[in-house]
């Protein structure tokens, strides 16, 4: 049976989800449309204000529908340690860790030279300006840990060399709980490379 | 219809990879026995797929892919040895080779001396790490740019000069597309288009030094543009502007 013009125009706008293919797309319309009529309503109502209010945070790019972000707009965290990492999932992961009261700073993305992604897209320029205003003391660098994590990094790296700011760069190596056997060689060896005194 | 082809632990370098569908990565291969392929790696960037360790630029790689067509399937990765540590500089020179290979080289067209050249200039970049070593840089990436050239069936022609003489390193030369090097009358005023004999002769033989390297830089680079079709090289461009860095606002 081929649903109706509405129906389907619901089941292809819900196809632009990631992981949502044509099935799940017709499962999550007719679930919306039998079951849960009010959660339907509330779902298009806050789709349309989020899609018309939320933006970027003036100081650190996450997204936000306020001028700050909660994080940035806080007086309980360190204003001298800045942690840059590449998207807004990254600040969850980090605050979820409860180890971090700094602020952050999100590239939304990385330096991707074959992508014509440059120091601009990322928000360096911004970057830079915050360097200079002299409040950080620290940047954490907290980019992936994949070839182009590592080049923006460096490059970030460089910036604050430039403007007499420490950088450090977050360790990376064996996972918690993780067994020797089964972890990557590249892992092992960084993890081996950068080794440390036992205390 | 094409046969579907299976090839086992092949010798193969990841170029670029970029996020395909939900979980999955487009890679772009070269690989030593078949050249540059297109590799879909499914599943990879689901949480702790240990592939996706492995699946980096600058490591060597042995892959398992089957497939027809333009696309292939990656069907297994192992690691040969641990990837090449480049940073700074060197490792935006290292992006810089990747995108020539990736422009210039037409998929599925095997090139297994160029594949060990650039296995032999990526140990050359890893050596670099060492600040001492760091002038060597463009002589690695000018020697790479007469092989691509050479291998894509566009070399350089460096051993006598249009009118098939030998090259003397004490005159000066003019490059001229499709005719050759051109010998400058004595009196011929240095500029930027003149070549020196001498540096020719250092890249004919793979021994440029760093002045040499500087010389025929021009030459190299004009002769790669002319087969980029008008669209610059994006990592040539970033290195510029790192090389500037961010200005201030």
């Amino acid at each position: 049976m081929k649903e109706s013009p509405l129906i389907s125009e619901l089941i292809e706008a819900l196809r632009c989800l990631p992981s949502v293919g044509p099935k799940s797309a017709q499962r999550m319309a007719y679930h919306l449309l039998e079951r849960d009529r009010s959660g339907a309503r509330r779902l298009a109502s806050v789709l349309v204000e989020s899609a018309d209010r939320v933006g970027h945070c003036g100081s650190c790019r996450t997204l936000t529908e306020a001028e700050l972000c909660g994080i940035c707009a806080s007086s309980r965290r360190d204003r001298s340690t800045l942690c840059v990492v590449e998207m807004p999932t990254d600040v969850s992961a980090i605050e979820h860790s409860n180890v971090y009261s700094g602020l952050y700073f999100v590239l939304m993305g990385h330096l991707s030279p074959l992508d014509g992604i440059g120091p601009e897209q990322i928000g360096l320029d911004q970057l830079t300006a915050r360097l200079a205003e002299g409040e950080i003391s620290e940047v954490v660098l907290a980019t992936n840990s994949t070839v182009e994590g590592e080049a923006t990094a460096h490059y970030i790296a460089e910036l604050c060399r430039r403007h007499g700011v420490k950088a450090s760069r977050i360790a990376r190596g064996v996972p918690m709980g993780g067994e020797l056997e089964f972890v990557d060689g590249g892992t092992l060896s960084h993890a081996m490379a950068s080794r440390r005194p036992f205390q | 219809m094409r046969n579907t082809t299976r090839q086992q632990l092949q010798s193969a370098y990841i170029l670029h990879q970029r996020p395909y569908r939900d979980t999955s990565v487009l890679l772009e291969v070269f690989s030593q026995d078949h050249g540059r392929l297109g590799v879909v790696a499914k599943g990879v960037r689901r949480r702790r797929n240990p592939r996706q360790a492995l699946l980096q630029p600058f490591t060597p790689l042995l892959l398992s892919w089957s497939g027809r067509g333009e696309l292939m399937t990656l069907l297994d990765v192992e690691s040969q040895a641990s990837g090449y540590l480049l940073q700074g500089s060197v490792l935006m020179s290292g992006f810089y080779l990747n995108e020539l290979l990736l422009r210039l080289l037409q998929r599925q067209d095997p090139h297994s001396r160029l594949f060990l050249h650039y296995d032999r200039t990526l140990t050359w970049l890893a050596d670099m790490s060492d600040q001492a070593r760091r002038a060597e840089l463009p002589v690695a990436l000018r020697i790479f740019e007469k092989y691509l050239l050479e291998e894509i069936g566009y070399g350089l022609m460096l051993d006598c000069d249009a009118e098939g003489e030998v090259l003397n390193a004490d005159r000066l030369y003019r490059y001229q597309v499709g005719v050759g090097l051109v010998p400058l009358p004595d009196n011929g005023r240095a500029g930027v288009e003149v070549l020196h004999g001498a540096h020719l002769r250092a890249l004919a033989r793979d021994q440029l030094d760093e002045a040499s390297a500087r010389g025929v830089k021009r030459l190299l680079r004009a002769a790669i543009d002319q087969h980029l079709g008008g669209k610059p090289l994006q990592s040539r461009k970033m290195l510029l502007e790192m090389q500037r860095g961010v200005a201030p606002p």
